[in-house]
């Protein structure tokens, strides 16, 4: 098991270098630039924020000055856009707020749609069931660039509970709707696969064996069913954890959050070279690093697999 | 103490302290218009985007320096109707050839740290913006103020101290500049040109204007700023002039999607909003009568005809692109497109700039009817009609208003003269090198006075403005506006010049563009006259409601 870890550690490091040489690549092809304005600017003054900002320097210098800054000095940059900032200041500020409400998304949506797929698949074709994939469907067609807005009319216009915006430090009014919003279509996916394997597992013969030997359903369905039938929630989690905590550019714009997810189309349309590269890598590290929790949470579950 | 005298001794600190509270409400009246003043003198504005920089060296946006003019404050200030009164400075002397001011400070400035505000500060902060260390996208400003050398400082060609700004001493600041400006005054209010305290900047670097370290010398000092969300400024107790100011704490929220800044302005939750969602304007001034506000705003929307070598041939002819002008119905555009309060433009200077008449343009007093019937004259005898059709592409940045614009333009080009047009979008900085590097026929454009005066828009009708993404050139129109740089009444030259682009419509001007903002009714002063929209938090005040 420690040398599984320790095997696909090793591969993260190289599989982090193509992803920071393949995000150059197509960052450098983009046409235009950090500074490209409405007004161009006069050629002396492009000529001082390029030397400024190193981008006077060939492709492959830029390059490896920056991995090598990354590497040794943790290091990510100035932000191109925000002069008064590091990439390092824009991670440490944005990144907070979205992990705070990704987490806990994230918990809601493990939480809700998983019991709502158990309640659903033990009542298979009752109205219950019936209830919960309605619910299911609908929140998942409804998408979270109309949901959100939709939820500030109500919560905030119409019955005035809850702020429309803001993040506030993250105190627990501002954390609601955002969580809402964005756990909605999560909870959706979650419920609908553990519906099906939920209904897969119960039909399987070790359950109709526990059942004929009659043990109560609770303990059947705690004991027996629920573990193997969580195994395609689990690699289905790893992804959607990583997207919930990295947050995403709807809900940080419609709620005005300071997240860093506006940052993933902010940082592209303003050629914030940094930046881009400073959040391709906190994903890329993230998703490496979920995903081989993920396959080490599938040995826990099934004792089938080892590495 | 007895329960009684105790009783007795509270109900009195209660007499007293309610008491003392209705003395304060009753004196809290506005010294100059005598409105009772809310006793919560604070308010919230939103804004599109975050600052790049709020730092005076390189402050580039709107938004940017409307908080450096709150936490720092230049030789001059504006108004609310935007005439230059004195700021630090408390007046300015200009030599007999207008190539030297000089400034005199008062003797009262200070900083927030409680220096005083001295001359030096004020060369500091011009050759910081200079430096080509600083790397300031608006060090071009200086160069444009003609200050003395800008040019060879900003390329790294002459040291720092050779720019034209000297502190003889502490209380005088002498600028030198190349050529006569009458507007150089007003260029003091930018927040290029303003004092920096060099030993916070020295003793943080590029952390110096973080909250808990910037010294500035405005009337507000920066108390809280988390980027991405908001920005509080307070009361600069150190301010020569604080006993005047009357509003205790500016805001400003932080808020990408202009439809989710008005739900919670009309949530309570922001006493102004900076961008109200393009069309909305009609309905918003029925609904909330005297909240929805129109201001013009001096910038200009118009389309370039390519007539560079990799231009369509039909855009060289001045006929065609004449025809093309007066095919557009602007009322149209103005009134339904856009319905903010934009006014139709056959210029290229905004309407509202100071000082400037426009031209007699003769399409402009002509009905639709009559333009409609001249351009396709104009088109026919260029040799373009139902049998030759002219097809054109339409190039502009991805956005709903221009989109809708573009589709507009492109229906009255059917209609009225048969011209076959395309529509292509792309995202800003593509389109901006696409524009640049003249790969368009017609590609939408707009431009923004850097001050005001017309020259921040007829310098770019030269043959030399880099600019100049049409590359039409014209002698005539070139020689104007060299003459006017040292005309006294330079007025009569730009209108020769706007004449002359119009009569061959270089370009075509389509609207000037107006700003929608929602204002609580309750926040008073704004200064709707400023037409740069320069406002500064200490002229503002909250009414109490009655």
């Amino acid at each position: 098991m420690y040398t599984f870890i320790a095997k696909r550690l090793a591969v993260a490091v190289p599989t982090l270098l193509i992803l920071i040489i393949f995000s150059f690549v197509l960052m450098f092809a983009a046409p235009g630039g950090p500074f490209t304005n409405e007004r161009p600017l006069p050629a002396a003054v492009m000529d001082n924020i390029n030397a400024r900002y190193g981008l006077d320097q060939p492709y492959w210098k830029q390059m490896y000055d920056y991995v090598y800054n990354v590497v040794f000095r943790f290091d990510f940059g100035p932000s191109f856009q925000y002069r008064d900032r590091t990439v390092n200041d824009v991670i440490a500020q944005g990144f907070p707020v979205t992990l705070t409400y990704g987490a806990w998304s994230a918990l809601v949506a493990l939480v809700v749609g998983v019991s709502l797929g158990i309640v659903a698949a033990l009542r298979q074709n009752t109205w219950l069931d019936y209830l919960a994939v309605g619910i299911t469907i609908g929140a998942q067609a409804l998408p979270n660039f109309v949901m959100a807005p939709v939820l500030v009319l109500i919560f905030t216009l119409w019955l005035g509970w809850l702020p429309g915006g803001g993040w506030n430090g993250g105190q627990w009014n501002h954390v609601i709707l955002p969580v809402i919003a964005l756990s909605t279509s999560y909870m959706a996916s979650i419920a609908r696969i553990m519906r099906s394997s939920m209904l897969e597992v119960m039909n399987s013969n070790f359950i109709r064996t526990a059942l004929a030997k009659g043990l109560p359903m609770r303990r059947v369905v705690m004991r027996h069913a629920l573990k193997p039938a969580l195994l395609p929630v689990i690699s289905y989690l790893g992804p959607a954890v990583v997207g919930m905590i990295t947050g995403s550019v709807v809900i940080d714009v419609a709620f005005s959050t300071g997240g860093i997810g506006q940052f993933f189309v902010n940082s592209a349309f303003n050629r914030d070279y940094a930046v881009i590269m400073g959040i391709t890598i906190l994903v890329g590290a993230l998703t490496i690093l979920f995903n081989l929790l993920v396959d080490v949470l599938y040995a826990w579950v099934d004792p089938k697999i080892r590495y | 103490m007895t329960y009684r005298t105790k009783l007795l001794t509270s109900a009195a600190a209660l007499l007293i302290a309610t008491g003392g509270m209705v003395m304060a409400d009753a004196h809290a009246t506005h010294p100059e218009t005598g409105v009772t003043l809310a006793t919560d003198q604070s308010f919230t504005y939103s804004i599109l985007d975050d600052f790049p920089s709020i730092d005076p060296s390189l402050v580039e946006d709107v938004e940017g320096a409307s908080v450096a003019r709150d936490l720092f404050e230049g030789l001059m200030i504006e108004n609310a109707s935007g005439e230059v009164e004195p700021g630090v400075a408390t007046g300015y002397e200009v030599s007999d050839d207008g190539l030297t001011y000089t400034f005199t400070l008062r003797d009262n400035a200070k900083w927030s740290n409680g220096d005083p505000v001295v001359a030096a500060d004020f060369v500091y902060g011009l050759q910081r913006a200079a430096n080509p260390e600083t790397a300031s996208e608006y060090s071009w400003y200086i160069e444009v103020m003609g200050v003395a050398n800008a040019a060879a400082v900003i390329a790294g060609d002459m040291p720092v101290d050779a720019l034209g700004i000297s502190a003889p001493d502490d209380m005088t600041v002498v600028y030198t500049i190349d050529a006569p400006r009458p507007y150089f005054p007003q260029m003091t209010t930018f927040p290029t040109t303003f004092p920096l305290h060099a030993a916070t900047i020295e003793e943080h670097g590029s952390e110096w204007t973080k909250p808990e370290n910037i010294v500035s010398n405005g009337a507000y000092v920066l108390t809280e700023y988390v980027p991405q969300e908001k920005l509080v400024r307070a009361r600069n107790a150190m301010y020569w002039d604080n006993d005047s100011t009357i509003m205790e704490e500016v805001t400003a929220l932080i808020i990408n999607d202009s439809n989710a800044a008005l739900t919670r302005y009309l949530a309570g939750e922001i006493d102004f909003v900076m961008d109200v969602p393009a069309g909305q304007f009609p309905r918003l001034n029925a609904e909330y009568p005297g909240e929805a506000l129109s201001f013009p705003n001096s910038c200009s929307y118009y389309y370039q005809f390519n007539q560079s070598d990799s231009g369509p041939e039909a855009l060289k002819d001045a006929n065609v692109r004449r025809a093309l002008s007066l095919a557009v119905n602007r009322d149209v555009i103005v009134a339904n497109v856009m319905a903010g309060g934009q006014k139709a433009a056959w210029t290229f200077t905004h309407w509202a700039i100071s000082g400037w008449e426009q031209p007699e343009i003769e399409a402009a007093s002509m009905t639709q009817a009559e333009r409609n019937a001249m351009a396709v004259e104009l088109m026919t005898e260029a040799g373009y009609g139902p049998d030759n059709p002219l097809s054109l592409e339409i190039m502009y940045n991805t956005s709903d208003s221009h989109q809708s614009v573009a589709v507009a333009i492109g229906q009255m080009w059917k209609q009225t003269l048969g011209v076959e047009s395309t529509l292509a979008n792309q995202e800003w900085a593509t389109f901006l090198n696409t524009r640049g590097e003249q790969n368009y026929e017609v590609a939408r454009s707009a431009w923004c006075a850097d001050y005001n005066e017309p020259s921040t828009y007829t310098d770019l009708m030269t043959t030399q403005s880099p600019y100049n993404d049409g590359r039409f050139s014209d002698a005539e129109i070139d020689a104007l506006l060299q003459g006017a740089k040292t005309a006294d009444d330079p007025m009569p030259l730009y209108q020769q010049a706007e004449q002359i682009a119009s009569d061959n419509a270089y370009f075509l001007p389509i609207y000037h563009y107006a700003s929608v903002r929602m204002k609580a009714p309750n926040l008073e002063n704004w200064p709707t006259e400023n037409l740069l929209q320069n406002w500064y938090s200490k002229d503002l005040y909250i009414s109490a409601s009655e």
